[in-house]
């Protein structure tokens, strides 16, 4: 029998979880780019700050697409732990993320909502999705 | 869904991450399988079956309806 170093599914998740890794940091560096480099490299030049736009979406159209490869390599468990995971984080990032639209504009807050506040929910509900489902199965 | 899974590996000497090698899947869904949290699908059911020398039937085994 093959012991678990020659388990081809184990293999895939660690190459595809590094280059996820990696794909992942390179479009957060493009990210940071795109929010500092007007400011701190290129003083708002326009031509320059749709470049590293531009760039940002072809590193977050890669992430996405080694994503997709990573959740397409999983074994049927793994998948649907996933699919847990994001059907939880879907439903709670829409539900807050309503909610959160409407908070000044109904006064209960005196600052803008901020998107990127709907981003980290995302996160959160999304590794408790992982947590929860991981318990589900062990 | 019950399932022999635990025996045929037992009977057969072979750990969870030796099975989960043949199967090409994770050792946590061995582990879910053997502990019947979660029913394979119909191809995992097949290779299992292959890979025991055994009918899906007698590997898997549907519970009884009220």
């Amino acid at each position: 029998m093959n012991d678990i170093e020659n388990n081809s599914i184990a293999k895939k998740s660690k190459q595809n979880t590094k280059s996820l890794a990696i794909w992942t940091g390179t479009w957060l560096v493009s990210l940071a780019l795109v929010a500092f480099g007007p400011l701190l490299l290129w003083d708002y030049h326009q031509a320059i700050s749709l470049c590293a736009i531009a760039l940002n979406v072809v590193m977050g159209y890669k992430m996405i697409m080694v994503n997709k490869q990573h959740l397409e390599d999983l074994d049927e468990l793994q998948q649907r732990i996933h699919l847990v995971a994001m059907a939880l984080s879907l439903g709670v990032s829409m539900v807050f993320g309503a909610v959160y639209g409407l908070l000044e504009s109904i006064r209960l807050v005196e600052f803008e909502p901020n998107p990127s506040g709907v981003l980290f929910v995302m996160g959160i509900s999304y590794a408790v999705g992982m947590v929860l489902a991981h318990r589900k199965y062990s | 869904m019950k399932n022999r899974f635990k025996v045929l590996r037992a009977e057969r000497d072979w750990t969870q991450a030796d099975l989960a090698a043949e199967l090409d899947v994770s050792r946590q869904t061995i582990i879910a399988i053997e502990k019947g949290k979660y029913d394979p699908s119909l191809s995992l059911a097949f290779k299992a079956a292959k890979l025991f020398d055994m009918q899906i039937e007698a590997i898997f085994q549907a519970p009884e309806s009220t």
